[in-house]
């Protein structure tokens, strides 16, 4: 051998050190804010400029579009009598218990489609197609089959987000790397165990998306059920306050009503979506996302 | 102690890997392509054992029959060891585990506790030299070191075993994807993994080079089908094997030009 081995033992140490990659650092706190938190806060605020120079040019009447203030008085006046807090909650846990029970439907049925040929074969496209059918659309049937009921609305739900969440757990096991699996066949992982260990862990990106977009799906059912769907036994919720706004031609209360809409489907977003994901992808190596 | 123990015991000191007669046939009819004709081997307990052959000639078949993940058409196999381990080109670690949980993850398939787990995992790491960075994950290490977390993790699966069976280590064409000084670098850590825990190693490449650095034999397969051409002692290994090898692997492969 040309080299002794304990040159190569330097060598090797050498190469580690060389190798490893340099962890960057993250920036104080108040940096972070100037590059993620303000940027949006601009645009906003562009956004409340624009809209109120059109209404000031009074190119439209008033009833179409109001002032930003008159939008912001109906906010405040909602919240302060404690009214937005009854719709918000109304809605909100209509939107999660539905979700919920979403997810509960979806996984084992996404884990059969990924891994039974026959039930992909089967339901594979259908599915996919559900995806592509404007939930809305199950408004009409829901109502001649449970009438005007919560039952209706969490129909309407389930059908947006299943699909949604079914399907991104599939995409997520067909781009698991074929080299895990049979890693864990070497290792002696029986079915249960890569299960458990490989292919889950393994697709839990995709799932995440899934579900992320499960919620999306299922928030906007929610709210075109509640529009269609309005009595006085499925009580207030945004979707109610939308359809009174309308009935009652005041544009600052749909305005308000839709930025609530807006607010929620960001809200949450930002407080699970996002971290969920961000630790997810980036204990992965994968920190191109945010 | 019995006389029938004895000789099972004398046996599993004689051979851990014994193959005779193996053929694999891929496919059916016209189209069947036989992969492996009637291959022959045997490799001793604790044996450094290198397959040398250009592309097509089953080297991966075979390793992957001796390790369990696909059947022979015919013949025979017999393993006198524990678990095969498998090392493949890319390392195929687990991206969202750390290296020492990535150990762990085969020791928890062969139903090893937590504690056990932990401590043997560490001291893997510590024999590939990573102790230090055991709660790293993949992606925060080189390609080299990666490779030698899969060093690791292959010797907790194969090594696991508690009767003592001789452990059995599989590598296919592991430091192929790696540059030379870190190949170079890897080449012995593995022959001092493999003097300190005397596994029985079967290595694949296609690089005569390294197969004589590494191996104390060598085993020339040919192509399309596979079949064990010759075999070479390079335990003392000069210029002169090297070429001899070379010159045979040539002419097996230039056999398929016309």
């Amino acid at each position: 051998m040309a080299t002794p081995p304990d040159t190569l033992d330097k060598v090797g140490a050498g190469l580690d050190a060389l190798d490893v990659p340099v962890e960057a650092h993250r920036p104080p706190i108040w940096r972070r804010f100037l590059k993620t938190g303000v940027p949006p806060i601009i645009a906003f605020a562009l956004l409340l400029g624009v809209w109120q120079a059109l209404w000031a040019s009074a190119l439209l009447p008033e009833f179409q579009l109001p002032a930003p203030v008159n939008v912001w008085n109906e906010l405040v006046r909602s919240i302060s009598s404690g009214e937005a807090f009854g719709i918000l909650w109304t809605s909100l846990h209509r939107a999660v218990l539905g979700f919920l029970a979403a997810v509960v439907i979806a996984t084992p049925l996404g884990l059969l489609i990924a891994k039974v040929r026959v039930v992909r074969a089967a339901i594979g496209s259908l599915l996919t197609g559900l995806q592509s059918l404007p939930s809305v659309a199950w408004v009409p049937a829901a109502i001649l089959w449970f009438g005007v009921t919560p039952s209706t609305i969490y129909f309407v739900v389930l059908m947006g987000s299943v699909p949604s969440i079914a399907n991104g757990l599939v995409a997520g096991i067909d781009q698991i790397p074929p080299l895990l699996p049979r890693v864990g066949r070497a290792l002696g992982a029986g079915r249960f165990a890569s299960a458990r260990h490989i292919l889950l862990p393994a697709a839990l990106p995709g799932y995440l998306a899934g579900l992320k977009q499960g919620w999306a799906f299922s928030w906007r059912s929610l709210m075109a059920a509640e529009i269609i769907a309005t009595s006085p036994q499925l009580g207030v919720g945004l979707g109610q306050y939308l359809h009174n706004g309308s009935s009652l031609n005041d544009i600052n209360m749909v305005i308000a009503a839709i930025f609530l809409i807006l607010l929620v489907g960001i809200g949450i977003e930002l407080l699970l979506f996002r971290p969920l994901e961000r630790a997810v992808l980036r204990a992965r190596g994968l920190t191109g996302a945010l | 102690m019995t006389a029938t123990l004895e000789t099972t015991v004398l046996s599993t000191v004689d051979t851990a890997v014994e193959l005779a007669g193996v053929r694999k046939v891929f496919g059916h009819g016209g189209s069947a392509v036989v992969a492996l004709d009637g291959v022959d081997l045997k490799v001793k307990p604790g044996e450094f054992v290198c397959l040398l052959g250009a592309s097509g000639c089953g080297k991966s078949t075979l390793l992957n029959i001796v390790a369990g993940l696909d059947a022979a058409t015919s013949g025979q196999l017999q393993l006198n060891t524990s678990r095969p381990a498998v090392m493949f080109q890319e390392p195929a670690l687990m991206p969202w585990l750390t290296a020492a949980r990535n150990v762990e993850l085969a020791l928890r398939f062969a139903g090893v506790g937590r504690l056990a787990r932990k401590r043997r995992a560490l001291e893997l790491l510590e024999l590939v030299r990573l102790g230090d960075v055991a709660d790293k994950r993949p992606h925060e290490l080189s390609g080299g070191m990666r490779q030698r977390v899969a060093l690791a993790r292959a010797l907790a699966s194969t090594t696991v075993s508690a009767d003592g069976a001789p452990a059995l280590l599989l590598m296919d064409e592991p430091f192929a994807a790696l540059d030379a000084i870190t190949r170079d670098v890897l080449q012995s850590e593995l022959l001092r993994v493999w003097e300190t825990t005397n596994t029985a190693i079967i290595f694949v490449t296609h690089d005569v080079r390294e197969a004589v650095r590494l191996g104390q034999r060598v085993v020339l397969l040919s192509s399309r089908p596979g079949r064990v051409v010759r075999e070479w002692d390079v335990r003392d290994s000069s210029d002169e094997v090297l070429d001899e090898i070379n010159t045979h692997l040539r002419e097996v492969i230039s056999g398929h030009a016309s």
